[in-house]
């Protein structure tokens, strides 16, 4: 099949400037939907060009028209291939408030790799706590900041600060946004670390725990337990789920990455991974106003019982949250295992 | 139909999109180098807004400066991932930079990208930064296939090269009234049917291009297709060839291929 490239564009162009035109006009529309007769219009003008492009392609040396019939084909393409949301779609402010339901159902659906993240966590805790406890000298390397090593000259500070930290609101203010950046940045980054694996995730949370452990070791052991408690469990009953759910959504991402070429649907898979880290995004701006508005005050201002009562009030309401919201699995995707691939 | 193309090794990295009618076709990926300034203008876009920003809110919380600091950390936070991914979701894979630079985000099917791949893309920022200056993201796009970073390929996007193309203009040639090939059919009928796609496409790329070569570059090129085809192809009768030049043996040639105002002329002998 030899192509006489003059006589075929002679013929051919002007399909091509019809659909050119096409294509501009339906690009410049905000909501880019097709009447009717234009999708039909569309549709044949695109198979026709296709039809172009496989003789110019077989059946010619011309490398500019060869790329100028791609990109138009391409464009064609995409346009009849893909419906974009239209504006009331994306504006419709039930489709936000989804992800409120949508994050508890995600999180209970990957809840094995949440599992594996405590599991982690609770090995660092462990062996932070148990290096403290039984050797001293390891204090140094596990702590690093003086204050962590030395809770009494902490908790003296602390406690001796609050005339001084007390009016400034506005200290506050600026520490909760330090807090929530730091910390989101933090999360994200053990859920991104998913592509290596999940090792980078598997790390991260360890030393979280390994600082975790070491810290609730020592306060104790210098009998600051329940100034510790008081001071953590406000922001920390969110904070810390939000890191371990932070190492779910990397464990999830990392098994996405391995069994790709298995899964037939990876754009929702994604999806779940976004609903997890945005809800852990959620539960951090709410961390980072308690520990900076209410973590740190302490007695006398506010009794260190209230302080735990209200940290363990959170927790319940959390748990009830994350165990309860939003819809149920369904049987068919209990017993499917792979809730990826369910609708 | 894929069997039949030669193979040609592409000269720059592209991404094959096979549509379900069976079509190919091949859209050039961009290259690191132009990722790299559009990401730069884009990170100045982002400074200059959130300093804007800042200004705005140091004045109305003069008074306040603790929560103007609080409102600036959480906006250039926000600003610093929102931008891209709101951009390149509504704006059909483009930011300012990318739209500057002729690149867009594009799915890896060669369909338009999602709103949700937008945000795991940029979400994915923070891995791809690591441990400074994109060094993890720039090792992976250069030892990627499809130039994906990491946040492309978790996302299934990948970033091609737009360059705006127009329709190569028409250059027509003047077809000659009389080919003297065509008073030897056989020989003609034979070239015809020896000729691949490939070298008749040469022939006509050859002669199209007159203009465009330099003097010597053309008798030669033209000398050695002549040869070619006289001595490979089909060889016309010595007595011919020799008042012919080599540009009017391939213009016969290239009647006898392509047209049919010389073909029934040969017809009607």
């Amino acid at each position: 099949m030899i192509l006489d490239l003059q006589r075929f564009q002679v013929q051919a162009r002007p399909r091509w400037t019809q659909l050119e035109t096409l294509l501009a006009a339906l690009e410049g529309r905000p909501d880019r939907r097709l009447s009717p007769s234009e999708a039909e219009q569309l549709q044949e003008l695109y198979a026709q060009t296709a039809l172009d492009l496989n003789r110019v392609t077989h059946g010619a040396l011309a490398h500019d028209l060869r790329q100028y019939l791609e990109r138009l084909v391409a464009r064609a393409y995409a346009e009849l291939y893909y419906a974009p949301p239209t504006a009331s779609e994306i504006w419709n402010p039930r489709r936000w408030l989804r992800i409120f339901t949508a994050f508890p159902e995600a999180f209970r659906r990957q809840s094995r790799y949440f599992a594996l993240s405590m599991l982690i966590t609770v090995l660092g805790c462990a062996l932070g706590g148990l290096a403290v406890r039984y050797d001293p000298a390891s204090v140094d390397v596990l702590l690093p900041a003086n204050y962590l090593r030395n809770p009494g000259e902490r908790v003296h500070e602390e406690e001796k600060g609050q005339s001084r930290h007390l009016p400034s609101v506005q200290n506050e203010a600026a520490f909760s946004a330090q807090l929530i950046r730091h910390n989101i940045e933090v999360a994200l980054l053990a859920a991104a670390l998913g592509v290596t694996f999940g090792i980078g995730t598997a790390l991260l949370l360890f030393e979280n725990g390994v600082l975790l452990g070491a810290v609730a070791v020592r306060y104790t052991q210098q009998g600051f337990g329940l100034f510790m408690t008081a001071w953590l469990l406000p922001h920390g009953v969110f904070e810390i789920p939000s890191i371990l759910i932070a190492g779910q959504a990397g464990f999830y991402l990392a098994r996405l990455l391995l069994r790709r070429s298995e899964d037939r649907n990876v754009r929702r898979s994604m999806r779940e991974w976004l609903v997890l880290v945005s809800g852990l995004a959620m539960m951090l701006v709410w961390a980072g106003i308690m520990e900076a508005f209410f973590s740190q005050r302490h007695a006398p201002v506010l009794p260190y019982g209230f302080k735990v009562a209200v940290g363990a009030a959170e927790l319940a309401l959390l748990t009830i949250y994350l165990s309860l919201i939003g819809q149920r699995k369904t049987v068919a995707e209990a017993a499917a295992g792979v809730p990826s691939e369910s609708k | 139909m894929t069997d039949s193309q030669p193979i040609r090794l592409p000269t720059t990295a592209e991404l094959t999109v096979a549509t379900p009618e069976g079509v190919l076709f091949r859209l050039p990926l961009a290259a690191p180098a132009s990722r790299l300034y559009a990401m730069l203008f884009d990170t100045a876009i982002v400074l200059g807004a959130v300093n804007g920003v800042g200004l705005l809110v140091y004045g109305i919380f003069a008074k306040a400066p603790g929560f103007g600091f609080m409102v600036v950390t959480l906006a250039e936070f926000a600003i610093g991932f929102a931008y891209s991914a709101l951009l390149e979701g509504f704006w059909n894979g483009q930011t300012i930079g990318k739209r500057l630079f002729h690149l867009r985000v594009i799915d890896q099917s060669g369909l338009p990208l999602r709103i949700d791949q937008a945000w795991v893309r940029n979400l994915m920022r923070v891995f791809d930064a690591l441990p400074f200056a994109y060094l993890v993201g720039g090792t992976s796009v250069l030892s990627s296939r499809l130039m994906q970073r990491f946040g492309d390929r978790v996302a299934g996007t990948l970033v091609v090269r737009e360059t705006p193309l127009a329709a190569p203009a028409e250059e027509p040639w003047s077809q000659q009234k009389y080919n003297s090939f065509m008073d030897y059919p056989a020989i003609a009928i034979r070239l015809r049917r020896a000729a691949t796609p490939e070298l008749a496409s040469l022939i006509q790329d050859a002669l199209r291009r007159r203009n465009e070569l330099a003097p010597y570059a053309r008798r030669e090129i033209y000398r050695d297709v002549a040869a070619y085809l006289q001595n490979e192809i089909a060889s016309f009768p010595d007595e011919l060839v020799e008042m012919l030049s080599d540009e009017q043996y391939l213009m016969n040639a290239s009647g006898v291929l392509f047209g049919t105002i010389a073909g029934r002329r040969g017809d009607r002998k």
